[in-house]
């Protein structure tokens, strides 16, 4: 016969799990993946996922700051780094918006993280 | 070739020839060289034996540029910098004798040895470079250059240096000590002799006067104005410091910047290119609060300053 504090114990063993399950759940849907319509709305994004992702960058930080923090922290950056000489030459030097190929900064803003939820950066989604 | 793939190779072609003499000190030669793009004024401050001189030298060699050097003493003159008017007892009248200041890099050692109106002589051929001795004013060459050196550990017979000639030389280089591996580098180099003949002439004054030009078609946009006058006003409006940095000041960074900018193969000004020099064009024009420094602020200007560009958001 089964005392009724083992039974009593094995449902609070049980309750920890479903709330810890829970609880991990939620804070994986806080971060969901985005996706982007231009070039620019990918950079809007990877910044967004940046101060979210390192929160001791400082609010000051540029771009090239950026990809050397993420390149410490053994993200592959290089890939990015042709669509970033691009936007800057846009932001900065007038260029016409580039249409280069800018899959690769969406990769690294979803590699560290994604979005939070709830923010968006210029015409960049939180996608499914 | 195009103008902005030379200043790339430029660059390039400098450090790598300076190299050839001086281990480990490229990021200071890269300034020196973005100082003379921008036509400024170097300052190098460092204790003796750090190799200040050395990379004076072997920088100005590779340029083909005509060098001088003036060691500062606490006797010596003005005349004995800028020139003045000397009898000529065979013609029986006075003439102008051009003083080593007649160069394109002049190279002033431990500058704050001299009195106050030594260093005063060198502020116009340093702001307008030009000289006037009783009326006469005379042209410098160009470029025109002053690198002066100082070392930062004397306090006795010296002469400091007043924020107004402090602010007339657009960077302040630090050469600190080399690191244990660059150290290695430098006994290493000298288990041969060194010789600065070594150093070839790498670029032509045709491609130097080329690239000083170059610069004023360096693209600035307006957000990165914006970004520079917010700084500005940080600098400025911050509680630690009494003395923010100057419209000078910034003005003289914006130039800094846009030497970079060539220098690296580009015709835009990135927020990368400002922040990255701007600790050596404002660090010594800035001036620490004592009572905060009382508080446990840095007596550094160096560090409020970091905090400053970690704060101002450049455009993104």
């Amino acid at each position: 016969m089964v005392s009724n504090e083992l039974v009593l114990g094995a449902l609070l063993a049980l309750n920890v799990v479903l709330y810890a399950s829970l609880v991990f759940a939620a804070l994986r849907l806080r971060r969901r993946k985005f996706s982007a319509s231009s070039l620019s709305d990918a950079f809007k994004g990877l910044e967004l996922a940046l101060k979210e992702a390192v929160p001791d960058l400082p609010s000051g930080f540029t771009w090239e700051e950026a990809v050397a923090r993420l390149r410490s922290s053994g993200v592959h950056t290089e890939p990015m780094e042709g669509a970033l000489k691009s936007y800057e030459a846009y932001l900065y030097g007038g260029a016409p918006l580039p249409d280069v190929d800018y899959r690769e900064v969406v990769n690294v803003a979803n590699m560290i993280g994604g979005m939070p939820q709830g923010k968006r950066g210029g015409g960049a989604s939180i996608g499914r | 070739m195009e103008a902005l793939a030379l200043g790339a190779e430029i660059r390039d072609r400098v450090l790598s020839e300076v190299g050839k003499v001086v281990v480990g000190r490229e990021r200071e030669t890269d300034l020196i060289l973005t100082c003379l793009l921008a036509r400024g004024h170097v300052l190098l401050e460092g204790v003796p034996g750090v190799s200040k001189t050395l990379v004076a030298n072997a920088f100005s060699k590779c340029l083909g540029l005509q060098f001088r050097r003036v060691q500062f003493t606490p006797d010596i003159l003005p005349l004995d910098i800028i020139g003045g008017f000397i009898f000529n007892l065979k013609d029986r009248e006075f003439e102008f004798r051009k003083g080593p200041v007649f160069t394109n890099i002049l190279l002033a050692d431990e500058i704050n040895r001299a009195p106050p109106k030594v260093q005063s002589a060198l502020l116009e051929s340093m702001q307008e470079f030009q000289v006037t001795v009783e009326g006469r004013t005379e042209k410098l060459p160009s470029p025109f250059m002053v690198i002066a050196t100082q070392n930062p550990m004397e306090f006795e017979g010296v002469y400091p240096l007043l924020e107004g000639q402090l602010d007339r030389f657009m960077v302040k280089v630090s050469f600190g000590y080399p690191t244990p591996e660059v150290e290695a580098g430098i006994l290493k180099r000298n288990l041969s002799s060194m010789d600065l003949n070594d150093v070839k002439v790498v670029v032509t004054a045709a491609e130097l006067d080329a690239m000083v030009r170059e610069v004023d078609s360096v693209t600035v946009s307006d957000d990165i104005l914006a970004y520079l006058a917010r700084m500005a006003d940080a600098t400025r409006s911050e509680s630690s410091l009494v003395l923010g940095a100057s419209p000078r000041a910034m003005v003289q960074l914006l130039h800094c910047a846009r030497a970079r900018a060539l220098l690296r193969g580009r015709g835009y000004v990135t927020p990368d290119d400002v922040k990255t020099i701007a600790s050596e064009v404002l660090t010594h024009r800035l001036t620490v609060d004592r009572a905060a420094a009382l508080k446990g602020v840095s007596r550094n200007p160096e560090g409020v300053l970091t905090a400053i560009l970690d704060r101002v958001e450049p455009p993104r």
